[in-house]
């Protein structure tokens, strides 16, 4: 036995031995070529960045056919010409990576202020154990917080996930039967696997009351991607707290930016019981985070209209400059109370041809005022290509007493004709912002009529008000004609 | 569980530990635990196929020596066993590939048949069967006595160093082992530690690199040059041997940990002069076990020459199929048969005669050994190509393209590993690791485990291959 650890003594002195040799010639390779995100957070330093935004693909990918090519970040960083900002880009990351990225900067550095992108989606089973988690996984072995050689044993040991991508689905599948969905009404499906086998079985059917299979192949992924709940022992939310401590322990101010999802394909392709879940997982992250002492949470899940998303084929969230502006001019609004005085007002955002956007002001309407501001079109000028109009209204109610509807006006030689949409079943919460949101195909009848008008209409004496109305013309359904590019 | 995992690593002392503390009664108990938890970690479910064989040949066992005096009997019993563990074999290893030749067979024929069959083989299968096999036909021979004890004999069947690629382990080794008492010995520990190292260096270090560069030619032969191609063909001779023997290694030495020997897989085969040499040292415990229960009972080698050649493509053409449900690994098998006899035919038209001098007969042994190098090198593409049609590739592109295609681009560091593996085999001709330090000066000893720790932990590819013989 005392040979035994003479022995395990000379290995000990041995291993301090090499572990000074491999830190001295060959970790920097190693970190190089198998944790390449080192040299982001290497490069937010290198920059002397006051502000770093953590985010994944939706920061960095463009249209086929933009000519701004703008991340999210750099135009954040427009409205604070004087403030040094930086990104941290890496494809398919989350809060795991964002942690040991924010990790990797030095006490040091004059880094004040972290922005990470909170993507509703990560949250999920199917991106929890997505295929890309291995790869991702392997990425920061090498960047943990044990001596060099130690990680370097992790490494060549697999000390991450391996595991095929047939496991990795079987994972997220086990979870989609096993994980419950509790709704507070009664609702059909008990998990989000009876939900997808119930809307692959029955089928989307369009307008003409045909069954469209790529729609319900994509009905399907929305139920996949966004019907969940998220609890307390989600893998992200430990991640993100995590992010939380890290901050609070360098003294950074911390904004989480919550995406924003496309919640127009998702009330149009499966309805208003996932977009239920969608706003309960919202305020699940807003009421546990943004309740924190210098931790802002940026709502952004419902302000980007489907016009705006760029693959019509899938649930990324990739915008088109118009989404990625929206979302920039959210972050700016909340570093504003960082850096007050370098904020830069760039003015009213510019919207897209057939995007309509009343912001910037609020309407409260009531018996006494019932109608918003309008959006009045001739009907000629309605595109021939433009199939359908997304209408969203932002609103906060003090009760539920009103009748605010969206009223969609068609003035023609025959005469008016109104049609109504309740905003009741959408939005239920009191004293809260909420969206409703609205897809209609654009018939004979739209373009038949001289004149369309659209508002929003509250005969009640309860009020409510409205500071959000978004009307978007868009194709009937937007195929995925146009690839999204990474600027990476 | 894999060996070179992080879970091993922790699974490994853990076991030792465990087993020099407990008493020698409770040891067997603990080790089966080990090893169903070793064995489950890859898919739980199959334990159950291993089950149904422990059962099954444990059950004949007994029931042969029950029925030593009545031949028939024995023989049903025996029979019963061999074909039910043959039959799930079949069914796991050999149903998919023959539904596919009926299918594609069928259609030749114009017949309309879509069956299909998906059964993932479940891991070492070929391997715990053989191993089984082994004790029911060593009891049937009355060469070994019948293994009351259940826990034991699924011990045997399922013990976790060789579980998944052997070595196929023999009752009269195993078995015998498994009954007696270990003492803790710092030699054990010594010896085991050594092979466990050596066996990482040789997997981790030289297979894994020279699979990446394996891979990538063998998924694109058309895009190298042939020198290219031709380096890949030998990278893979070298990425093969060192993945298994490196597996092999490993397995001794965590045995070794707890004092049990098993039985060496491998003994420098690309220094062997010719094929039949080869086939003494590579994969040593199922050419014996071929060599035992098929080649032998066949006739082997005291028939006239023509039975004796059938006899030898016989073993060869069973040892393919065992390896893959694959056409490609019949037709390996068959070459190595082939060339065997055709060696056989030649040394007995031209005699071998030893030269007079030295140095031409180290320069002649040298060309045999390099000439046996080069086919059993050529007949790996069989082994490794996907298919016929990537086989065929693959012999294409090495001689039809020294002008064109890139060159594949190996770092020096991969060079020096594979040069330091080929002075090691060289040193270890026809002895182990474990023995060849024993003669070593202390300071020569460890500077030598100090460049194998550092190799293995700083110098090791990433990438995860999993071991070659997992498929088998």
């Amino acid at each position: 036995m005392k040979k035994l650890l003479i022995r395990i003594g000379i290995i000990a002195v041995l291993l301090v031995a090499m572990n000074w040799v491999y830190t001295k010639w060959f970790f920097e390779k190693d970190l190089l070529e198998h944790s390449d995100i080192i040299e982001l957070p290497r490069q937010v330093v290198a920059d002397s960045c006051q502000v770093v935004y953590l985010g994944e693909s939706s920061n960095n990918t463009y249209g086929y056919a933009e000519s701004d090519h703008r991340k999210i970040s750099a135009m954040v960083s427009a409205y604070f010409p004087k403030v040094r900002v930086g990104d941290m880009t890496k494809s398919a990351s989350h809060a795991q990576t964002y942690y040991t990225m924010l990790k990797q900067v030095p006490k040091d550095a004059p880094v004040e202020t972290v922005i990470v992108t909170m993507n509703l989606r990560s949250f999920d089973a199917g991106w929890i154990y997505s295929r890309l988690e291995t790869a991702l996984r392997k990425q920061i072995v090498l960047l943990q917080d044990y001596p060099p050689l130690m990680n370097r044993f992790l490494l060549a040991f697999k000390a991450y996930p391996i595991r095929s991508e047939e496991e990795w689905d079987a994972i997220a599948r086990k979870h989609w039967k096993k994980d419950p969905l509790d709704f507070p009404y009664d609702f059909e499906w008990n998990n989000t696997h009876q939900w997808d086998s119930a809307m692959a079985w029955g089928g989307w059917h369009g307008f003409d009351g045909q069954r469209d299979q790529q729609l319900t192949e994509l009905a399907c992924h929305y139920i996949k991607s966004y019907a969940f709940q998220i609890r307390d022992d989600n893998p992200r939310i430990k991640d993100f707290d995590a992010i939380v401590d890290l901050c609070r322990e360098r003294g950074w101010h911390l904004v989480f930016n919550l995406m924003a999802e496309n919640v127009d394909k998702a009330n149009e392709l499966v309805g208003k019981d996932l977009l239920f879940l969608m706003k309960q997982n919202r305020d699940y992250l807003m009421q546990r985070y943004d309740t924190q002492e210098d931790v802002t949470v940026v709502n952004n899940l419902d302000l980007v209209r489907d016009v705006n998303f760029i693959d019509q084929d899938w649930t990324t969230e990739h915008y088109y400059g118009e989404g990625r502006h929206i979302i920039a001019h959210q972050v700016a609004q909340a570093l504003r109370q960082y850096y007050p005085n370098e904020y830069q007002d760039l003015g009213l955002l510019q919207y897209e041809a057939g995007h309509y956007c009343f912001e910037g002001s609020e309407d409260e309407l009531n018996v006494e005022r019932p109608y918003s501001q309008t959006l009045i079109l001739p009907a000629d000028s309605l595109q021939p290509d433009w199939g359908m109009v997304n209408i969203a209204v932002e609103m906060l109610q003090p009760d539920t007493l009103n009748d605010a509807q969206i009223v969609i006006e068609k003035n023609g030689e025959q005469g008016k004709t109104s049609t109504y949409y309740d905003l009741g079943p959408q939005i239920q919460s009191i004293g809260k912002w909420e969206f409703a949101t609205f897809a209609l195909p654009i018939d004979s009848t739209f373009r038949e009529a001289g004149q369309i008008k659209f508002f929003v209409y509250n005969p009640s004496t309860s009020s409510v008000r409205v500071r959000r109305f978004d009307i978007s013309f868009r194709p009937a359904y937007l195929k995925p004609a146009v690839k999204a590019q990474s600027s990476r | 569980m894999v060996f070179n995992s992080i879970e091993f690593v922790i699974f490994l002392p853990i076991v030792v530990l465990l087993f020099y503390l407990l008493p020698q009664k409770a040891r067997w108990l603990m080790l089966l635990v080990a090893s169903c938890v070793f064995y489950m970690w890859f898919v739980p479910k199959y334990i159950l196929i291993l089950l149904v064989t422990i059962i099954i040949d444990y059950s004949a066992g007994i029931l042969m020596e029950k029925h030593a005096d009545e031949p028939k009997k024995k023989k049903t019993f025996l029979v019963i066993s061999v074909v039910s563990t043959l039959l799930v074999l079949f069914i796991f290893k050999y149903l998919g590939f023959i539904n596919d030749n009926f299918v594609w067979l069928c259609q030749k024929l114009g017949l309309d048949v879509r069956t299909s069959v998906n059964i993932i083989l479940p891991i070492g299968l070929s391997f715990h069967t053989f191993q089984s096999m082994s004790y029911v036909i060593e009891v049937y021979r009355g060469h070994q006595k019948a293994e009351r004890h259940f826990g034991y004999y699924s011990l045997y069947v399922m013990f976790f160093p060789q579980l998944v690629t052997g070595p196929i382990e023999r009752p009269g080794n195993l078995l015998r082992q498994l009954h007696e008492y270990k003492d803790f010995r710092y030699e054990n520990i010594s010896k085991g530690m050594r092979l466990i190292l050596f066996g990482l260096f040789i997997k981790m270090v030289v297979a894994d690199h020279l699979g990446a560069y394996v891979d990538e030619v063998y998924a694109n032969p058309a895009e190298y040059n042939s020198w290219s191609v031709m380096l890949a063909m030998a990278f893979y001779s070298f990425q093969i041997y060192c993945d298994f023997f490196g597996y092999s290694t490993i397995a001794l030495g965590s045995a070794k940990l707890m004092g049990f020997d098993i039985s060496d897989n491998f003994r420098t085969p690309y220094l062997a002069k010719n094929i039949a040499e080869f086939w003494h040292r590579w994969h040593i415990s199922l050419s014996t076990w071929f060599r035992d229960y098929v080649y032998f009972p066949l006739g082997g080698s005291r028939v006239k020459f023509g039975r004796w050649a059938f006899n030898i493509l016989v073993v060869f053409v069973l040892s393919g199929i065992w390896h893959g449900a694959a056409w490609t690994f019949l037709f390996w098998g068959f070459a190595h048969g082939l060339l065997h006899i055709l060696e056989k035919a030649l040394r007995n038209r031209f005699p071998y005669k030893e030269p007079n001098s030295k140095w031409l007969g180290i320069s002649l042994d040298a060309l045999r050994i390099a000439k046996t190098f080069v086919l059993v090198t050529l007949f790996w593409v069989m082994f490794r190509a996907t298919d016929f049609a990537n086989m065929r590739d693959i012999f294409v592109a090495a001689v039809t393209n020294f002008g064109g295609g890139q060159s594949l681009a190996v770092k020096p560091e991969v060079w020096l590993y594979l040069a330091l593996f080929i002075l090691s085999d060289l040193l270890l001709f026809n002895t182990r690791f474990d023995a060849w330090c024993e003669g070593k000066p202390m300071v020569v000893r460890w500077l030598i485990y100090a460049l194998l720790i550092f190799l293995v932990i700083a110098c090791s590819s990433v990438n995860s291959f999993p071991f070659i013989y997992f498929q088998f």
